[in-house]
């Protein structure tokens, strides 16, 4: 099988590898990196369990290849909590809204969530009401919670990073409605 | 023991998930996360014809591919493994029992002809490609109604006549007399199609052998470690002292991971036979073709009423469409379970009962949250018709023939004791928070804007766990729950229960039960599940909503159990009698005098290092066994309304509101109870409108992607509220399941909102489902139905 050299970097940490050209990022991210935060729940690009940020965006990770990934910057769940273990933002408003069960499609949500905050704190628009929630969490199935936990999970969320930003002067707070 | 747990703070509360930061960190051990050193990838080969002879398979060319370590054909596999069988000693049962890989017929598309073990899952799939299989197409049996026919070809021979697994009936009371006084014989079928669970974690394990001591280990995602290794050891001829199986974080199961699978019996003979270790996960396409579905079963209701709308008797015929292969549990125990639940919480003096389970050419008809619910959906449609036929109302029907506490204790005609049920006290308080009028107000608003809204209702009983009657007429053990706790060394604890959650919460509930119980930290006890070397044994592992009653009162008692011997150690060093000391925060100490006070650490560590030195004659022991028999069980109860509308140029049902009142007792955490709730009626909502395990007539799985097999995103799902009900009984648990009710009764309250809002443009009843877009506009008439 033909081989071809990479460079990515995962959750800040630079690597150069050379990896199997048909290896899919999803397989490399978890077999290769050993980082088995992102998990694989259809393996055809719907159910969203394998979301990673690529380059700022919020990508399926099952259905490219990690070649593709090459000179990029990919970020997992595993690059979220504090070295301490503090969770992230996001984490911590899912956990206290008993987001979720079983926890096999969460990094996926982690990340459409912690993806949904990144565009806020970039001033781009985000959804504002539960209905905008639910339309931009479409890509991502549960099959535990029936989602009315996971978009009061992501309403606090996005709500916090709204009140940082403003705090912080960096973002721009414009669309309104978060509480 | 009236009055209950002790109650001291967390038992009630919405405490944080112990569960939690695994999961959202993902630093959790599902099944495709194990990484062991040597380990090997395998995949199964699939049969794509629905029944047929293999005529030859030729692996050959597989076996010469780098990196594959070995395949096993059917042949191959029996070599080393047994037959699966489910058999067990129900009269009139025939369970056939079958290979772990198929080597002679195959009986549906999906059946595992042929297994590759290799250096990696890509190299597997590589070399499955590569085997030659040449099957005979035989005529498949695609239905229960072409299974049952005369000239039908038996899939099983024999050994399965006429290709019936099991019939019965059963009659209770005067039926002759009833429908003698009926002013009204009210009828009512239904013909519910397949659906699936679809954890998001499909299937799959990992076997690992030891070819120096002969120890097997078996990690698989599972929900029953105990039953799946007593039923692999012998498939697999593995002694069971030498076997131990585990499980770590589970990605969900809703009863499909209740069985063993023959895809567990090939993996761990293929690890047995290699001598190393071999992982097997199954993708999503396996899974939906292979794995199992549920819910497909054909039921027609006849109800004598009296004219005010009074249920007198009821005769009820079932078909099940059980697919090929048995699975655990045999499904005598699905068509018992029906019988016996589906007169509810309703009067009702005769009631005859016949079933038919019949084989089919396709996947295993499996458990699937709630695996009796067709009885409350056909019941309170039922409901439905008799009001329509006599025409009160749907909230007047159930008013007249619910049985309320008032009238408890009482037996259902199935010789079931209903004792502290409160279906009728949910329903009332259903009706309470319902403005039936202003809802038919804005119908007939929405109809002269040529809008059509929908409204239905339901409410039922769920044995959650149920009682010894109620298993006994089922046909299945009802059984005792254990639970081993340890006050460690440092005066920390540890449980250890059979129950093995996945999703449940169950480190959560048991240790805020405990931490009240026992006076220690929320944060100073572990859960201990899923490993077979360290957990007591159950048959039922976590299934059945048994844990919130059962596991709960084990380890309330066991933690009653070990406090006793601390107090009673305490009582002597403190020179204090037991009534005056108590425990909180891991300090005994006597009320009233804070100084004198011991640590549980320091009373734990003389009992485990020094016991000889602790007072004479107290138990000095830190680890107690504690077997919960359920104090005779119980139901929880619930009940539904849901409003629709109906887009009647697209077909779409949007649900515009979904309210439930439920009663499941003490909740031990309202926010688990909710998340509980909601996601059971997500699935049911799912199940209704938009999922369907689909077969073509020539026995062609059609629903093998996400894309076709459609799951409910958040979008497609209410925003749901709830209202609890916490009925006080005098047990010392009196906390009931709530996990698969949900399941049980959306689906009835949603199809009673879609009758509803058929009738209002004057259309019949559904009589099939799903009820996709599609569908919808046959209903209404829009389209003609294909």
């Amino acid at each position: 099988m033909s081989h071809k050299e990479i460079t990515v970097t995962v959750n800040g940490r630079k690597r150069t590898v050379s990896v199997e050209v048909r290896r899919t990022l999803a397989d490399f991210l978890r077999e290769d990196l050993g980082l088995t935060a992102t998990h694989l729940g259809c393996e055809h690009g719907v159910c969203g369990a394998c979301t990673v940020v690529v380059d700022g965006h919020t990508e399926r990770s099952c259905t490219q290849l990690a070649v593709q990934a090459d000179g990029r910057e990919i970020t997992t769940v595993e690059g979220l909590a504090g070295s301490d273990g503090t969770l992230h933002p996001v984490q911590q408003a899912l956990r206290d809204n008993h987001s979720f069960q079983c926890g096999f499609c969460t990094p996926g949500f982690v990340m459409s969530i912690y993806g949904m905050c990144e565009e806020k704190k970039a001033g781009r628009p985000v959804p504002c009401s539960r209905e905008e929630i639910r339309e931009e969490l479409s890509g991502n199935i549960c099959r535990c919670t029936g989602y009315q936990s996971i978009v009061d999970g992501a309403e606090a969320a996005l709500a916090s990073t709204g009140a940082e930003a403003a705090l912080a002067g960096t973002g721009s707070d414009n669309t309104g409605g978060q509480a | 023991m009236a009055g209950g747990s002790a109650i001291s703070g967390l038992v009630g509360a919405r405490v944080h998930r112990k569960e939690d930061r695994t999961i959202l960190t993902g630093t959790g051990r599902y099944i495709d996360d194990v990484q062991e050193r040597g380990m090997l990838h395998c995949h199964f080969l699939r049969s794509t014809v629905a029944h047929g002879r293999i005529v030859s398979i030729d692996a050959t060319e597989a076996r010469e591919v780098e990196g594959v370590v070995r395949v096993f054909t059917g042949a191959d596999m029996s070599a080393i493994t047994e037959d699966l069988s489910f058999a067990q000693p129900i009269p009139g049962l025939h369970s056939p029992s079958y290979p772990a890989i198929a080597h002679d017929i195959v009986r549906f598309v999906g059946e595992p002809v042929a297994m590759v073990v290799a250096e990696s899952r890509y190299i597997a799939e590589d070399a499955a490609g590569l085997i030659e299989i040449d099957i005979d197409p035989l005529e498949p049996v695609m239905s229960t109604t072409a299974g049952l026919a005369e000239d039908a070809p038996e899939i099983f021979g024999d050994v399965v006549p006429g290709n019936v697994v099991h019939t019965d009936e059963q009659l209770f009371g005067d039926i002759e007399a009833a429908f003698s006084q009926a002013d009204h014989v009210v009828e009512q079928s239904l013909d519910q199609h397949r659906w699936a669970c679809n954890p998001m974690e499909t299937r799959g394990g990992v076997a690992t052998y030891e070819t120096g001591s002969g120890q097997l280990t078996y990690e698989a995602s599972t929900q029953t470690t105990h039953t799946l290794r007593f039923l692999l050891a012998g498939w697999v001829r593995q002694p069971i002292h030498q076997f131990r199986v585990t499980a770590n974080n589970i990605g969900g199961g809703f009863g499909l991971k209740f069985s063993a699978y023959r895809e567990d019996v090939a993996v761990c003979a293929a690890a047995k036979a290699i001598g190393g270790c071999v992982k097997w996960v199954e993708d999503r396409n396996e899974h939906l073709v292979a794995a199992g579905a549920a819910r497909e079963e054909q039921l027609t209701l006849t109800a004598a009423v009296k004219a005010d709308g009074t249920l007198l008797g009821l005769r009820v015929t079932m078909k099940l469409d059980a697919g090929a292969y048995p699975i655990n549990p045999p499904s005598t125990v699905y068509a018992g379970l029906v019988r016996t639940t589906l007169p509810g919480p309703y009067r009702l003096p005769a009631y005859h009962f016949q079933h038919h389970i019949v084989a089919t050419n396709k996947a295993s008809y499996i458990s699937l949250r709630g695996p009796w619910a067709v009885e409350t959906l056909v019941r309170e449609r039922l409901m439905d018709k008799i009001a329509e036929t006599c025409g009160i109302s749907p909230v007047e029907v159930r008013n007249r023939n619910l049985i309320t506490l008032d009238d408890q204790p009482t037996k259902m005609i199935t010789n079931v004791t209903l004792e502290n049920v409160t279906a009728a006290e949910t329903f009332q308080k259903l009706v309470e928070l319902v403005d039936l009028d202003a809802i038919k107000r804005e119908q007939e608003a929405a109809r002269a804007e040529g809008r059509l809204l929908g409204f239905g209702v339901g409410t039922f009983i769920e044995p959650a766990p149920g009682t010894q009657e109620f298993w006994a007429a089922v046909g299945f053990p009802f059984g005792s729950e254990p639970c081993r706790i340890r006050i460690e060394i440092d005066g920390k604890v540890t449980a250890f229960t059979p129950q093995t959650p996945h999703g449940q919460s169950h480190e959560t509930t048991l240790s805020q039960l405990i931490a009240d119980e026992l006076g220690v930290g929320f944060d100073d006890i572990r859960i201990v599940y899923g490993d077979t070397d360290a957990t007591p044994f159950s048959m039922l592992g976590t299934g059945g909503s048994r844990a919130a009653t059962m596991a709960s009162g084990a380890v309330v008692y066991g933690s009653r159990e070990l406090k006793n011997r601390v107090l009673d150690i305490a009582s002597h060093i403190l020179e204090a009698s037991v009534e005056d000391l108590q425990i909180a925060d891991g300090i005994v100490s006597v009320k009233g005098a804070p100084g004198a006070s011991v640590p549980m650490a320091q009373i734990a560590m003389g009992c485990w290092l020094a016991p000889d030195q602790m007072p004479p004659g107290t138990n000095t022991e830190m680890e107690f066994v504690a077997n919960y028999d359920g104090e005779g069980g119980g139901f929880s109860q619930a009940s539904h309304a849901c409003w629709i509308e109906v887009d009647q140029d697209t077909g779409k049902i949007a649900i515009k509101r979904f309210l439930v009142v439920e009663d499941c007792g003490k909740m031990i955490n309202p926010a688990v109870v909710e998340g509980q709730v909601i996601g059971g009626i997500a699935m049911g909502v799912g199940g209704m409108l938009l999922e369907h395990s689909a077969y073509a007539d020539d026995g062609q799985y059609l629903t093998a992607t996400f894309m076709d097999y459609l799951m409910p995103s958040a979008p497609e799902l209410p925003e749901i509220e709830i209202e609890h009900l916490e009925f006080e009984s005098d047990k010392v648990v009196g906390s009931r399941g709530v996990g698969e009710g949900g399941t049980v009764l959306a689906p009835a309250a949603l199809l009673n909102a879609i009758d509803d809002a058929l009738a209002q443009v004057g259309r019949p009843r559904i009589t099939e489902t799903p009820i996709t877009p599609t569908r919808m506009l046959e209903l209404l008439g829009v389209i003609e139905k294909e």
